[in-house]
C-alpha cells in the first residue's frame, strides 16, 4: 500500500513538472509567471491544447494497451498487433480523402470514421479468430496480425490514389501534436477520461479473467459481456488517439509493462497508473520532440521509442522471472 | 429428486452440434463425498464438469445443486456454492499469491473496495492448503506443486461447498500429488465439502475416492465405490489395458498394476 501511495505522489509530481515544462517550451519564449496578452494567447490557444492532447492521447494509448494485454492474457497484445490501429487509420484516411472533416454528431469526422474503422477491424479479428463460438487467445492474435496487414495495405493503396491529399495524409500518419488545437483536443480531453471510468468499473472482472475464461465463468463473471465491453473501450481509445495524433507506437505496448513491473498486475491499480504514466510520458516526449531540433520538430513516435525503449529494456533485464515468460 | 443430495446429475445428454458427447449420464453425491471421475481421453469428463458448472446446458436431463436446478441460480449465487479448478492456466502477469486467492472472493465483493471479511477468507483459504507462508510471493515464481495449492486456495476462498477439479495432480511430483489429494480428502471429511475430481491414476482413485464414476464414450459405464466400479475386466474394456488388481494386506487398499501391452 505504501508503494502505491508513493507511486501516486511521484507520478503526480512528474505530471506537474512535465506540464509546466511543456507549457514553457516552444519557438516563442514566454514567461509563465508574467504573461503578456500575446503570451496568454500562445499559452491558452496553442500550448495548453497541445499539452492536454498529448497527455490524454498518451493516457488513452497506454490504457488501451493495458486492456488488450489483460483481455488477451498476452504481453504482446496491443492495438497495433491486433490490427485495430490499422482499422482506425483506414477510417481516418478514408475520411480525409473523402473530405469528411466536418463535425458529425459529437465527433469530428475523422474521429468518427476512425472509430468505424477500428470497429470493423475488431469485428473481423473476432470473426476470423473465433471457432464454434469460442475464442483462443493465439488464434485472435494471429487473426489480428492478418487483419492489420490487410488494412495497412489498403491504407497504402489509398495514399497512392490520393493526389491532392497525399501531403495531408503523410503528415497525419507521421503522428504528432504540432497542429493540435482545442478542436482536436477536446475529443481526447472528454472521451479518454470517460473510457477510463468505464474500464475501472469492471477491473475486478478483468482480474478474474486473467485465470482464463472458464475459471472466470465459474466465479460468476459474465465473461462475454466483459470481453465485448473492454474490446469496445480499447478500440474506442485507439481510434481517438489515431484521429487526434496519427500513429504513435510504443506507448500502448510498453507503458503497461513498465507499470506492471513496478506496481504489479492488479488491474484496479494498473489501469489508473498506466493512464497517468502514459499521459505523462507522452507530454515529456512531445516536449522533447519540439525542443531538440527547434524550430523544426522530430516526430513524437521517434522520441517515444528512443527514450522509452532503453528504460524498458533495462527493466526487462532486471526482471526476476516474475513475468512467467 | 433426492433432497439430501449435494449434487445430482439426472439423465444428462449433451451434444456439440451433431456430436453426442454425453449420453444419459446420472449420479448423485451426498455432502462430504469425494468422487473421482475417470475414463479414457475424450470420454466426456471435462464436458460433464462444464455441464455441472452450468457453462453448458444439456439437451436432455438436468443438474441439481442442493435440490435446485443449477441453471436456476444467478451466476454469482451459483459461484458461492460451487467452485472450479481447471488445469493450470498460463499466467503471464505477476500477480501475488494473495491477489490471486482474492479473485475467489469475486462473487461476494462489492464493485469497489474490499468486501467484508475478505482478508479473513483469504487467510483461511491459504491455511487450508498450508500455503499461508507463500502469500507475499509472486505466483509465477512458485513451483508447480505450490502453484496448484494456491489455485486450490482460490477456489476455497470462493466456496467450500462443492468443488470441481480437472486433473488436479497433472504434472506434479509424487509428493505433491499425494499432498494435493490429501488436502482435498481433508476438505471432505473436516469441512464437509463435496469434491468431484477428474483423475487418471487408478491408485490415486483407490486411495482417496469414496465414489467413482467411469465414463466411456459419453456413457456412465459404472458408478459406485472403488470396489464396485474398478475391477480388472472393467479397466480392460474401458482403457484397453491389462491391469492386475492387488489388495494390500496391511491397508486393505486395492492397487492396480498395469501390464505392458502385448504386441
Amino acid at each position: 500500500m505504501r508503494r502505491i501511495f508513493w507511486g501516486w505522489l511521484i507520478l503526480f509530481f512528474f505530471l506537474l513538472v512535465s506540464l509546466f515544462v511543456a507549457l514553457g517550451t516552444g519557438p516563442v519564449k514566454i514567461s509563465i509567471l508574467a504573461l503578456s496578452p500575446r503570451d496568454q494567447t500562445i499559452l491558452l490557444h496553442l500550448r495548453l491544447p497541445r499539452a492536454l492532447s498529448s497527455f490524454f492521447v498518451g493516457a488513452g494509448l497506454a490504457l488501451s494497451g493495458a486492456i488488450f494485454q489483460g483481455l488477451f492474457r498476452n504481453p504482446l497484445a496491443d492495438s497495433y498487433l491486433l490490427g485495430i490501429s490499422s482499422g482506425a487509420s483506414l477510417g481516418a484516411a478514408a475520411a480525409l480523402i473523402l473530405g469528411f472533416t466536418s463535425p458529425v454528431a459529437m465527433f469530428t469526422g475523422v474521429s468518427f470514421f476512425s472509430f468505424l474503422g477500428s470497429l470493423l477491424a475488431l469485428s473481423l479479428v473476432f470473426y476470423f479468430g473465433s471457432r464454434e463460438g469460442s475464442f483462443s487467445v493465439f488464434r485472435l492474435l494471429l487473426s489480428g496480425l492478418g487483419v492489420g496487414l490487410f488494412f495497412s495495405s489498403l491504407v497504402a493503396i489509398l495514399m497512392i490514389m490520393a493526389e491532392e491529399e497525399l501531403k495531408a495524409l503523410i503528415f497525419f500518419f507521421m503522428g504528432g501534436f504540432s497542429s493540435s488545437t482545442w478542436d482536436s483536443a477536446w475529443v481526447a480531453v472528454t472521451l479518454v477520461p470517460a473510457s477510463l471510468a468505464i474500464a475501472l468499473c469492471y477491473s475486478r472482472e478483468l482480474n478474474v479473467l486473467l485465470l482464463g475464461e472458464e475459471t472466470a465463468q465459474s466465479s460468476g463473471v459474465n465473461t462475454r459481456f466483459i470481453q465485448v465491453t473492454y474490446a469496445l473501450v480499447a478500440a474506442f481509445l485507439t481510434s481517438i488517439s489515431v484521429s487526434v495524433a496519427g500513429l504513435i507506437g510504443f506507448v500502448g505496448l510498453i507503458v503497461p509493462h513498465v507499470v506492471r513491473m513496478i506496481f504489479g498486475a492488479d488491474h484496479r491499480i494498473l489501469l489508473p497508473f498506466t493512464f497517468l504514466a502514459g499521459g505523462t510520458f507522452l507530454i515529456l516526449c512531445d516536449t522533447i520532440a519540439k525542443a531538440v531540433l527547434a524550430p523544426s520538430e522530430l516526430p513524437v513516435g521517434v522520441v517515444t521509442s528512443l527514450f522509452g525503449a532503453p528504460f524498458f529494456l533495462y527493466l526487462l533485464r532486471r526482471e526476476r522471472g516474475e513475468y512467467g515468460l | 429428486m433426492e433432497k439430501s443430495a449435494a449434487l445430482q446429475v439426472d439423465h444428462v445428454s449433451f451434444a456439440y452440434e451433431n456430436e453426442r458427447v454425453l449420453k444419459n449420464v446420472g449420479f448423485s453425491l451426498r455432502h462430504g463425498e469425494f468422487m473421482a471421475l475417470i475414463g479414457p481421453n475424450g470420454s466426456g469428463k471435462t464436458t460433464l464438469l462444464k455441464v455441472i458448472l452450468g457453462m453448458l446446458s444439456p439437451q436432455e436431463g438436468g443438474v441439481w445443486l442442493d435440490g435446485n436446478p443449477v441453471l436456476a441460480y444467478p451466476p454469482k449465487e451459483r459461484a458461492r456454492r460451487m467452485a472450479y479448478v481447471s488445469q493450470q492456466p498460463f499466467l503471464a502477469f505477476p500477480l501475488t499469491v494473495e491477489e490471486l486467492v482474492s479473485l475467489g472472493r469475486y462473487p461476494y465483493a462489492p464493485r469497489f473496495g474490499r468486501g467484508a471479511g475478505e482478508a479473513k477468507a483469504i487467510e483461511d483459504a491459504l491455511r487450508l492448503t498450508d500455503s499461508f507462508s507463500l502469500r507475499g510471493r509472486k505466483f509465477t515464481t512458485l513451483s508447480g506443486g505450490e502453484r496448484q495449492k494456491v489455485l486450490i486456495s482460490r477456489a476455497l476462498a470462493q466456496t467450500l461447498h462443492l468443488l470441481l477439479f480437472d486433473e488436479p495432480t497433472v504434472h506434479l511430483d509424487l509428493y505433491f500429488q499425494l499432498q494435493i489429494l490429501e488436502t482435498l480428502k481433508r476438505l471432505c471429511t473436516e469441512e464437509g465439502a463435496t469434491v468431484v475430481a477428474v483423475l487418471h491414476d487408478p491408485n490415486q482413485v483407490s486411495l482417496f475416492a469414496d465414489k467413482v464414476l467411469l465414463l466411456r464414450s459419453g456413457e456412465a459405464t459404472a458408478f459406485g465405490s472403488v470396489e464396485e466400479v474398478m475391477n480388472e475386466g472393467r479397466m480392460r474394456s474401458a482403457f484397453g489395458v491389462e491391469v492386475s488388481a492387488i489388495r494390500d494386506a496391511k491397508s486393505e487398499a486395492i492397487y492396480f498394476i498395469p501390464r505392458r501391452p502385448q504386441s
